[in-house]
């Protein structure tokens, strides 16, 4: 499902009249995307993460567009529930609409994956603070929310779960989920993120494409010409084109490009029928025909 | 719905885990002890056995609403919306508070005289327990409006709120515009008259004061933190 959550002048200060911590935020975050957010200490990073997660309401402006399912990893997780592990993942899967077996299985499928399978019936209190992070991660997870939202979720994990998790994001992303995070290693999953957020202090807040994620406007364009045919000649130079057997071809070029692309394929002898012509969304991948020439 | 279900059965499982439904029986069981003997008339031991539930109530919610540390509470509202887990305390304290109100009148029915206050009269012992639990309904939704309001998110320091909840039980005992006040006279006078008056009323007034101060509450929840 395609989404998008947008915050419009969205301002947040703790007391009225008080200082803002967040001000004039415009910012949009859609679907599949990978969301890094930067700044100092106390710049409000934080209060960002929470006015996305609904957990926090704006001060001023409006947030729009959240998804059904979202989950929170906070900075510290103080695990002091008189709960055993999996119970607490359990009623959070609930929660997200899960029946109570699937909850706990995929509570349990969590924790076994982040390396904390053997406290699933530790009561939380009595967890380090390593395991705790574990469970706070797994609470995030089950019911597989759409949008995601980690402060520093990666502090306090042991080596083995820090790598589960990043490859957890890449997969949420590359499901379609949203994945907005703050982490205090530079490094952390560099070259992914598609959007740098920067948050200055009093609370402005700067959105920018990194150079690795930018791309021009692509356009796909799907025709159906006779079976067998073969790639029409002429196309404009950029264009990714793809057939089947069957004479269904799948033309993804950019957007310029398409006016030359559709003239070609109408004055093509056989002809070709045109079924759609759309604008391929920013972070739409090009099924697997990439080849790397995307940047 | 669905969510609020089950936040209210993750609220109930950390409040039975916590212990923190302990002290508020106790009080209630301390109150019963003192004001109900077995043998007095039904009516007015029932009105006494819901007075002495508001403030139990009250404190319950507390309980409730104050269950979490901020950071389980934050990763809950993730999920569902930070005004659904409020209510979802809210709720929880109340069917607790219900438990120990049907075991209340249950006991009370069990070892009452059902007599008007004076003994002149035979009091039906159905419509009497129905009266004395449509008045225990009065007193734990009044007592679940004093919690929801002299709490978090409305009243955030600790020292505050506890003032807040105790002096609330009192005042919603006390004065006389109250739905829980109306309810526990209700009773005793049907005890002093021999005649069995279910509060209705006054039970009505309390689901919509509840309402109000849950809706309220929630609403705050939503803005602050």
């Amino acid at each position: 499902m395609i989404w998008c959550v947008r915050l419009e002048d969205v301002g947040r200060r703790y007391r009225v009249g008080g200082p803002w911590v967040l001000r004039g935020v415009d910012l949009d975050v859609r679907a599949g995307t990978l969301l890094r957010v930067e700044g100092g200490n106390g710049t409000g990073k934080s209060t960002l993460l929470r006015l996305l997660a609904g957990i926090d309401a704006p001060s001023a402006g409006r947030v729009r567009g959240r998804p059904r399912t979202r989950g929170y990893v906070p900075e510290r997780f103080p695990a002091a529930l008189p709960l055993p592990a999996l119970g607490y993942l359990t009623h959070l899967g609930r929660v997200r609409g899960l029946g109570r077996r699937a909850a706990a299985r995929e509570g349990a499928a969590w924790l076994e994956r982040l390396g904390a399978g053997q406290y699933a019936a530790t009561r939380m209190r009595e967890l380090s603070k390593g395991s705790a992070q574990k469970v706070a991660v797994a609470q995030a997870l089950v019911g597989g929310p759409e949008l995601l939202l980690l402060d520093e979720a990666w502090t306090g994990l042991d080596q083995d779960a820090r790598t589960v998790l990043d490859g957890v994001v890449r997969e949420r992303v590359a499901a379609g989920g949203a994945v907005v995070f703050v982490d205090h290693d530079p490094a952390r999953l560099a070259g992914a993120p598609h959007v740098i957020v920067r948050v200055a202090a009093g609370g402005r807040v700067a959105a920018e494409v990194p150079a690795g994620a930018r791309r021009p406007a692509m356009t796909r364009i799907e025709a159906l010409g006779a079976p067998g045919a073969g790639v029409p000649e002429g196309l404009p130079t950029g264009a990714r084109p793809r057939l089947t057997p069957y004479g269904e071809l799948s033309l993804t070029l950019p957007a310029p490009a398409s006016d030359a692309a559709l003239r070609v394929l109408l004055a093509a002898r056989p002809g070709w029928h045109v079924r759609s012509v759309r604008p391929l969304g920013e972070w739409e991948t090009d099924e697997g025909n990439d080849e790397g020439s995307a940047g | 719905m669905r969510a609020t279900l089950a936040l209210i059965r993750y609220q109930l499982a950390l409040l039975v885990r916590s212990q923190r439904w302990l002290a508020p029986l106790l009080l209630y069981a301390g109150l019963l002890a003192v004001g109900v003997r077995a043998g007095q008339p039904l009516l007015d031991s029932l009105g006494l056995a819901a007075a002495a539930l508001l403030p139990s109530a009250a404190w319950l919610v507390r309980g409730c609403v104050t269950a979490e540390p901020p950071a389980a509470r934050h990763c809950a509202a993730a999920a569902a919306g930070a005004w659904r887990v409020h209510l979802a305390g809210v709720a929880a304290g109340g069917v607790a508070a219900l438990l120990f109100g049907c075991a209340g009148v249950g006991l009370v029915a069990a070892t009452s005289a059902p007599r008007s206050t004076d003994g002149s009269v035979a009091v039906p012992l159905l419509p009497a327990v129905g009266a004395g639990l449509c008045g225990m309904l009065a007193c734990v939704l009044t007592g679940a409006a004093v919690g929801a309001l002299g709490n978090r998110p409305l009243v955030r320091s600790r020292g505050y709120a506890v003032a807040a909840t105790l002096l609330g039980s009192v005042a919603a005992l006390a004065l006389g515009a109250s739905p829980a006040n109306a309810a526990v006279t209700g009773l005793v006078r049907g005890s002093a008259q021999g005649a069995v008056q279910v509060p209705w009323v006054p039970s009505l007034c309390a689901v919509a004061l509840a309402g109000l101060a849950a809706a309220a509450a929630c609403a705050v929840a939503t803005r602050r933190e």
